[in-house]
């Protein structure tokens, strides 16, 4: 119990925290509405008004990863411009459970996007925002959103290891939102990208809110999501705590 | 002569110094990699929409590709002076502050270029699309003008960060802004008349429908409208980011806001 305590108030003290950012906000806000009134403009053209639903969930699907992309990619290195890193590994518990939080703050700050692009969507351009299962919606989309939250723990200890994050992040935003089938269905991707999207939880993950919004069977992608994002905290677990003994032994924790 | 001098090399050197963050790898990773599977994206996006043909999404995103080394880069001439606590000294040269700032857009440019040309090699090798030798020449020419126009606007936006603290919410609206609005994702005829007519102001709309031209074979007399028109663009914002650089200096010099964070 209070291990689930822990986690909850971390998240909750680092989504106040990003809540106050401007930066966060407007890009969590501003960035995925552009995209969903892209998106819009595109499917309208593409004659497929009837799909104006997909694309809002799509774009705000593409925030959320956006922002546990940037997030967790840099929450290190923010920790450590704040000077509160060694705070963090210093605390009792290990470096993993402390992290955490951070990342599935950067989880649900992008639900900000998820939420603006449905009423973007629903307030511009009329989109009916009738979901085929709105409960499992309301399901599937924090589901979603914590299994990121995981995956973002992997990235964050991958990251660490490497100086400036948050360039690499930028390579990572586009491959992820194309071989995940956010937007682009999968069936229109080459056939070798099948295996890598079966592997990434935001496949499964946006593959359950879809459904969820256009109907499918949404549990069992939901299942896949959280299973595959379970193996990235563990993963990323081992990695943060080899990387904080590495960065103890080394006397790195603070270097930039 | 000193002023060229004074807009190259110090264009060069300070490249160098606020770009100072990246290796070998980061910079093929995310400034070389990164724009190919935007590319590739909006291609499978366009394709699966029937929106428009491969060649319409290669030839607007190698276009697109300058514009993030380009936007940001101006930003970063500005903004990162402020934040490795070097401003003010810059500010303190007796030199034109104008030529100072406007020459650092050169090596930015020059790296939207390179940019933009892997991603329209690449873009072209892996989606199978063929580019009329003979348009080659005009089409360099094309992403040249485009990467110094998104530059210069890069700039303005810099320009900005001596007044306003969060400057790169800004930028990285503004990069969103240029997916949206410049009819390199959506055709123009798709979109709202005050959507085309945004677009018509801002860099990259213009050099992307002369670089679709030349690509079409239509030649360099059916480009070269669209094409001055994008110089024309860009000239605009270099002015504009001359400007808004002297009004908020000296206003920055009245309050001692120069160092504010």
């Amino acid at each position: 119990m209070s291990l689930l305590r822990m986690i909850g108030v971390g998240a909750l003290l680092h989504t106040k925290q990003l809540s106050r950012s401007p930066f966060e906000i407007a890009t969590a806000l501003i960035v995925p509405v552009v995209q969903a009134t892209l998106a819009v403009h595109l499917f309208r053209a593409g004659g497929e008004p009837g799909r104006l639903l997909e694309a809002a969930v799509g774009a705000g699907l593409m925030g959320v990863w956006s922002s546990v992309l940037f997030g967790s990619g840099g929450a290190i290195q923010n920790q450590r411009w704040q000077g509160t890193l060694e705070m963090l590994m210093l605390a009792p518990r290990p470096p993993a459970l402390v992290i955490f939080p951070i990342t599935l703050s950067t989880a649900v700050t992008g639900t900000y996007a998820m939420l603006a692009t449905l009423l973007w969507g629903r307030l511009l351009y009329g989109v009916p925002l009738t979901f085929a299962h709105p409960l499992l919606f309301l399901v599937a989309a924090p589901g979603c959103v914590l299994g990121l939250g995981m995956f973002g723990l992997l990235l964050a200890s991958t990251f660490v290891l490497m100086r400036n994050a948050n360039a690499l992040a930028n390579t990572l935003e586009y491959p992820i939102w194309l071989v995940s089938g956010m937007l682009v269905p999968l069936t229109v991707l080459p056939g070798w990208t099948g295996p890598i999207a079966a592997a990434l939880p935001t496949t499964w993950g946006a593959r359950a809110v879809h459904e969820a919004a256009s109907g499918g069977p949404v549990w069992p992608s939901l299942g896949i999501c959280l299973a595959i994002s379970l193996g990235c905290l563990a993963s990323g677990a081992l990695m943060m705590t080899y990387v904080e003994r590495r960065a103890r032994a080394a006397a790195t924790l603070a270097l930039a | 002569m000193a002023l060229f001098r004074l807009i190259g090399t110090g264009g060069v050197i300070a490249y160098r110094a606020l770009f100072n963050w990246t290796t070998p790898a980061m910079f093929i990773g995310s400034l070389l990699v990164g724009p190919i599977f935007q590319l590739l994206f909006f291609a499978y996006l366009g394709r699966q929409l029937g929106v428009a043909d491969d060649r319409f999404y290669i030839v607007g995103n190698a276009v697109l590709a300058a514009s993030l080394s380009c936007v940001f880069g101006g930003t970063m001439a500005v903004a990162n002076e402020r934040r490795f606590g070097t401003l003010g000294h810059v500010l303190l040269s007796p030199r034109s502050r104008t030529a100072v700032f406007l020459g650092r857009v050169l090596p930015y440019a020059g790296n939207g270029l390179l940019i933009a040309v892997s991603t329209l090699t690449v873009g072209a090798l892996l989606l199978g699309l063929r580019v009329p030798p003979e348009a080659l020449p005009a089409l360099l020419a094309t992403l040249a003008v485009a990467a110094l126009s998104c530059g210069f606007f890069g700039l303005t936006l810099g320009a900005l960060g001596l007044r306003f603290r969060d400057v790169w919410v800004v930028s990285n609206v503004s990069v969103a802004l240029l997916l949206l609005l410049t009819g390199v994702n959506v055709p123009a005829a798709e979109l709202p008349g005050w959507m085309r007519a945004v677009g018509e102001g801002m860099p990259i709309t213009h050099a992307a429908g002369a670089a679709r031209r030349l690509v079409a074979g239509e030649g360099f007399a059916a480009a070269a409208p669209a094409l001055a028109a994008e110089a024309a663009v860009g000239l605009g914002y270099a002015l504009l980011a001359a400007l808004l650089l002297r009004v908020f200096e000296a206003e920055s010099r009245r309050r001692a806001s120069l160092d504010t964070m």
